[in-house]
């Protein structure tokens, strides 16, 4: 299984590729599909910056979700 | 074998990296009459850099709060060089950043961003913060909409911003700058700028060490950054100074690999947090907010301030070293009111508001209930924000004329970070375009450089076979790791030496402009490794955190040759050269 932890919501996203344009690392490309979703090329060089989150049209109602990693978790007391 | 295309531009002023330091370049230097600015950056202006995705601080002399405390220019020098450089200290590059960035917060404030609240009660509405300082300096502020607002106003004056070119030489005539070479990581074209004068602020040397989670990108400060500008200058002839302090940053950031970069001890939470061990016992104690409704009774004596404000760090280390942890950031005593100020704090900053969606969000943890770690994998960086970086002189230029540098760029005042980046952006923008106006046509250039970069692209795209950059870049991390680590001596980085030789001559393979920026990053990271491990062979002393500095076949601190700012540069010949430079009492 390849590694992935960024989503895209379809019915959120309106494939306008603000994100593509914005990150830093260049992990996304455009998808060949006008509308749809950019493609996640690159997920391993993400910063983790949430960058394409603040800046999508609609990333505060959760187009873009992040999954953060097992080994990135948990570093915190449970209780 | 295909031809890249050589796209040719002509400028006034060029800037090279369009963080903070950049975009505040090219906004003053398009303010001047008739000079033409461009602003090339790796990634994308509206979010690149340290502060892409916003930052919550910037320290500054503030007259009005300051005077009335009775703390004077004099003695915030004293605590920088003191307590925040730890000696590696330029007076002159603090007198700018200190005494001008007052003037850049209300600049940004009329560019629109928040500075200011009404249920603060510090004058003129401030959220100010003790952190550098042994009082409050730091400005805590809404800056993430800082780099979408510094793009759009460089576009009004007429910049011209070109996103996604990753800048790899300088091109020099008669001892003046006169162009530079970039590529394009989406098309692969090749940009060659002539320009009358140049900014460098392409930022920070990231990347140089594994990052502990195998998750090589979630650097600490953002991973496009790897150390161009240095590379780009030591290529140039330039000096470099104290990249020997490549170390481990122990007591950053909580919740140990995710990096958020808000527990330092002496952050902006410190005075809502307090660090326990893992018996509860308290390592440092919350800081006070600073009684501001009485700013002449309670003025911090400085050795009284500096006594609170220094302890933090340096005993985490240490108690770590003696087996006291784990560690922990403990709200558990804070305010619902100091709790609601963090919040909004850390989603101004960096990874902040990322981390807490995951911490809020996928975790459901509250900063209250669930204290958060001082985890076991900490990563290494070059220590002390701008302790390394080029040698320029008092009015930012380097030895190469017309040539400037701004930021995390320039060497010699550590933790300058924002304040640096604003305060010195402004200044070299407008010394940059005074010297352009100055000048009538532009400096003739040589294209050598420009032809031998296109055919290294295009070898990389051609050829059959080859590594891809990320085994390279792993290898010459691994080796860092190992050769340039914790334990240093003379045997051990003449082999990291040698072995960096592989990496130097490694043939990498490009399926695509992306990877081809990406195998340039490479070249970048191999020319900055090189300086680490030369640097820390002429360093022949040891120096305790935060620079972490240790030669076994040297353990002693030795101020009276040591204390100095080491420069290193490349000769003609391919050697290369040393100096020190006396830092600033």
């Amino acid at each position: 299984m390849a590694f992935k932890h960024i989503y895209f919501d379809e019915q959120l996203c309106n494939g306008c590729n603000e994100c593509v344009e914005v990150c830093m690392c260049d992990v996304f490309a455009p998808n060949p599909e006008k509308g749809k979703p950019p493609l996640v090329m690159y997920p391993e060089e993400c910063w983790f910056g949430g960058c394409c989150i603040s800046h999508c049209p609609h990333g505060h109602e959760g187009a873009i979700k992040i999954i953060t990693p097992f080994q990135m978790r948990g570093s915190f007391k449970r209780s | 074998m295909r031809e890249l295309p050589i796209i040719d531009f002509e400028t006034d002023v060029l800037i090279i990296g369009g963080g903070l330091a950049g975009c505040m370049a090219a906004i003053k230097a398009a303010e001047r009459e008739g000079v033409r600015v461009i602003l090339v950056d790796k990634s994308n202006t509206i979010r690149s850099g340290c502060a892409a995705s916003g930052i919550d601080h910037t320290w500054a002399y503030i007259p009005p709060i300051h005077e009335k405390m009775g703390y004077s220019m004099d003695d915030m020098a004293e605590d920088h060089r003191v307590g925040t450089s730890y000696g590696f200290f330029r007076r002159d590059l603090f007198s700018l950043v200190a005494g001008t960035n007052y003037d850049r917060v209300q600049d940004l404030e009329n560019f629109g961003i928040k500075f200011r609240y009404e249920d603060s009660p510090i004058p003129g509405g401030y959220r100010i913060v003790p952190q550098f300082h042994s009082v409050p300096t730091s400005f805590n502020f809404e800056g993430k909409p800082l780099k979408p607002t510094l793009t759009r106003e460089a576009k009004n004056r007429g910049v011209e911003i070109i996103n996604r070119v990753q800048m790899t030489d300088l091109i020099t005539t008669d001892g003046g700058i006169s162009g530079a070479v970039g590529v394009h990581t989406r098309t692969a074209d090749i940009y060659f700028f002539r320009a009358k004068s140049v900014v460098l602020s392409t930022g920070r040397s990231n990347r140089l060490s594994r990052n502990p989670t195998g998750f090589d990108f979630n650097t600490r400060m953002p991973s496009p950054m790897c150390g161009d500008g240095t590379s780009m200058a030591i290529r140039a002839g330039l000096p470099v100074i104290n990249i020997e302090f490549l170390t481990n940053i122990l007591g950053l950031g909580p919740c140990g690999n995710y990096n958020p970069n808000y527990g330092d001890p002496r952050n902006t939470v410190q005075p809502a947090a307090r660090i326990i061990d893992g018996k509860g016992n308290v390592i440092v104690p919350r800081t006070q907010f600073y009684d501001w409704e009485d700013l002449g009774k309670e003025k911090w004596t400085s050795d009284a301030g500096r006594k609170v404000w220094r302890g933090g760090r340096a005993s985490l280390v240490k108690r770590h070293a003696a087996g006291d942890g784990p560690f922990y950031l403990d709200f558990s005593e804070a305010t619902d009111a100091e709790i609601a100020y963090i919040e909004w704090s850390i989603k101004q900053e960096g990874k902040g508001t990322q981390f807490m969606r995951y911490f809020q969000g996928e975790e459901g943890a509250d900063l209250r209930k669930n204290r958060q770690e001082y985890a076991g994998l900490w990563p290494r960086e070059i220590s002390g924000t701008a302790a390394k970086g080029l040698w320029v002189d008092k009015n930012l230029e380097t030895e190469i004329r017309n040539l400037f540098a701004a930021g995390d760029e320039v060497g010699g005042l550590p933790w300058q970070a924002s304040s640096g980046a604003f305060a010195q952006g402004w200044y070299a923008g407008e010394v940059a375009a005074k010297r352009a106006s100055a000048q009538g046509n532009l400096p003739s250039v040589r294209k050598d450089t420009v032809y031998q970069r296109r055919q290294m692209c295009a070898d990389m795209l051609d050829r059959s076979a080859g590594f891809h950059w990320k085994e390279v870049e792993i290898g010459v991390q691994n080796l860092m790791d190992f050769y340039c680590g914790d334990i240093r001596s003379e045997a051990m980085l003449r082999r990291g030496l040698e072995r960096l030789e592989d990496a130097k001559v490694a043939s990498m393979k490009a399926e695509n402009p992306h990877e081809l920026g990406r195998c340039l990053d490479v070249k970048s990271i191999i020319d900055n490794a090189e300086l680490v491990l030369r640097s820390s062979l002429e360093r022949r002393e040891s120096r305790p955190g935060p620079l972490g500095f240790v030669r076994v076949d040297f353990p002693e601190q030795d101020d009276e040759n040591w204390l100095v700012f080491l420069a290193i540069r490349k000769q003609p010949d391919g050697t290369f050269s040393f100096s020190k430079i006396p830092v600033d009492r």
